[in-house]
């Protein structure tokens, strides 16, 4: 009886120390749109698309489990449509990529007020 | 208190109007004193446990709204006024409407007990020490108002629940407060703070009967631990569900508002109330002792000290929220039955020892 109330007391200063251990600490929030946050090597954002590199496989439109990457190959010129509606950012088209063509940057600030800025196409189009 | 009585008498006088009407409107000026006292503490109160509470979990707090978010709860407090009152389907709609004003009304009234210096005492009982406790139980007669009238069943269970712990944690603390009231041989609060200047603080001779009387207000302010009568993830908000827009303020408003004032009457029977460190003045360090308006500075400076006191306790109270768990009911109950109360009777049975070992 006298063991457990002394125990009890025990641990409760310890929690109290604790917590007020933590008030020296920093704090960890990231103020958004003020400051950006740290993003990571391997982070998954926005595609980028080498038209050079890229051999027209159409591997990528095979494993994307979303459906949101389509290839059009016209001769020599190959371009991409990303479908952001769709895509879930999982790096399959990246990583099946034979002549690593697809690379993900660290953009992810793709929010937008029309859907049609949703669908990115990207490659030789303009230069035609 | 009674310099501005005189002011205000003397004025009176000059036109010509009777004592007796001063007499009577007199009290409109501490009434208004505190009002806007209470509204600029719970103010501040507010901004202080979120800041703090951020401060204990590493986050930043309210920082946005005007310097360093200092206009944070201003805001807050200008939405909750402009907010629709809501009168829901089945209340009861004249115990709706009271219960909030039956909540507040004796926080306001505790508010004029405390001494806050040697001459600013708003209501000098000599029995203000026990009429502090009496009202300080009156609070819950709303909380259960407002449960019943709520049609609501989490807000009946949250009134009942308050009644519960409202009795079950009074008693230790009146016989906290006997063990006091017997150190100092008196019930007033100003001679209390008194009898403290020529022995030590109380907290030294009387430490078990601090911590009981810390954690039962804790619980007599509905506070975590204690929130059981508006447990979020149990009641959803207890006895306040239905409230909106001002009744909702009033209820936000008495919660701190009686948080600051447990916590400066802690302060007053335990730290010495208005009392310095060491019995000195520091204006009359820096001053000397022949400064003309000595007197009056050593008013403020005793305001002061009875903030710093009171904020330190109000610290450690948001630091027991930041770090505890709530209760269930039964070990609420568990506690205050079964530990607080035979401990606080040891305690006083202790203190008498100790008092008359002093006299003799």
């Amino acid at each position: 009886m006298m063991r457990d109330i002394l125990f009890h007391i025990k641990s409760l200063i310890a929690g109290h120390f604790t917590v007020f251990k933590h008030s020296f600490k920093p704090a960890v929030t990231v103020e958004y749109p003020d400051e950006k946050p740290i993003i990571p090597d391997r982070f998954r954002g926005k595609h980028t698309f080498d038209e050079n590199a890229c051999i027209g496989c159409k591997t990528c439109m095979r494993v994307c489990p979303a459906s949101a990457v389509e290839i059009f190959k016209d001769g020599n010129k190959k371009t991409i449509l990303f479908d952001y509606k769709k895509c879930i950012f999982c790096g399959n088209c990246k990583y099946y990529c034979p002549k690593s063509a697809i690379g993900m940057s660290k953009q992810y600030e793709l929010a937008t007020d029309k859907v049609e800025d949703l669908k990115i196409e990207m490659g030789k189009k303009d230069n035609e | 208190m009674n310099y501005l009585y005189f002011l205000y008498i003397q004025f009176l006088d000059k036109y010509g109007i009777p004592e007796i009407f001063g007499d009577i409107t007199f009290p409109i000026f501490p009434f208004c004193i505190i009002a806007a006292a209470i509204i600029l503490v719970v103010l501040f109160l507010v901004l202080f446990e979120r800041r703090i509470l951020a401060v204990f979990t590493q986050r930043k707090g309210p920082n946005r709204v005007g310097f360093n978010g200092v206009l944070q709860t201003t805001a807050d407090a200008i939405k909750l006024l402009c907010k629709q009152n809501i009168n829901p389907v089945g209340v009861d709609r004249f115990l709706f409407n009271a219960a909030p004003i039956l909540v507040f009304v004796p926080i306001m009234v505790l508010w004029g007990l405390i001494p806050y210096s040697s001459e600013f005492v708003f209501m000098n009982f000599s029995t203000s020490a026990i009429l502090y406790t009496a009202i300080a139980a009156l609070p819950v007669i709303g909380l259960i108002l407002a449960g019943y009238a709520s049609n609501n069943k989490y807000s009946l269970m949250g009134g009942i629940r308050a009644a519960a712990q409202i009795i079950s944690y009074e008693l230790p603390i009146m016989f906290v407060l006997l063990s006091v009231a017997a150190l100092a041989s008196s019930v007033n609060l100003k001679d209390i703070i008194s009898a403290q200047i020529s022995s030590v603080w109380f907290i030294v001779p009387c430490f078990a009967g601090f911590i009981i009387m810390f954690i039962c207000s804790i619980a007599e302010m509905n506070r975590c631990p204690f929130d059981l009568p508006e447990a979020e993830s149990e009641l959803v908000a207890g006895y306040n569900v239905e409230y909106s827009g001002m009744r909702f303020a009033l209820f936000f408003l008495g919660e701190y508002a009686s948080l600051f004032v447990m916590c400066a009457f802690m302060a007053t029977i335990f730290l010495g109330g208005y009392l310095p460190i060491g019995n000195k003045y520091i204006s009359e360090l820096i001053f000397g002792s022949n400064f003309q308006f000595l007197q009056l500075l050593i008013y403020f400076e005793q305001v002061i000290w009875l903030l710093v006191k009171t904020f330190i306790l109000v610290y450690l109270v948001m630091l027991v929220r930041a770090t505890l768990p709530r209760l269930n009911s039964q070990g609420l109950m568990l506690l205050s039955w079964k530990f607080l109360f035979p401990l606080s009777i040891v305690n006083f049975a202790l203190i008498m020892v100790i008092k008359y070992l002093m006299v003799v």
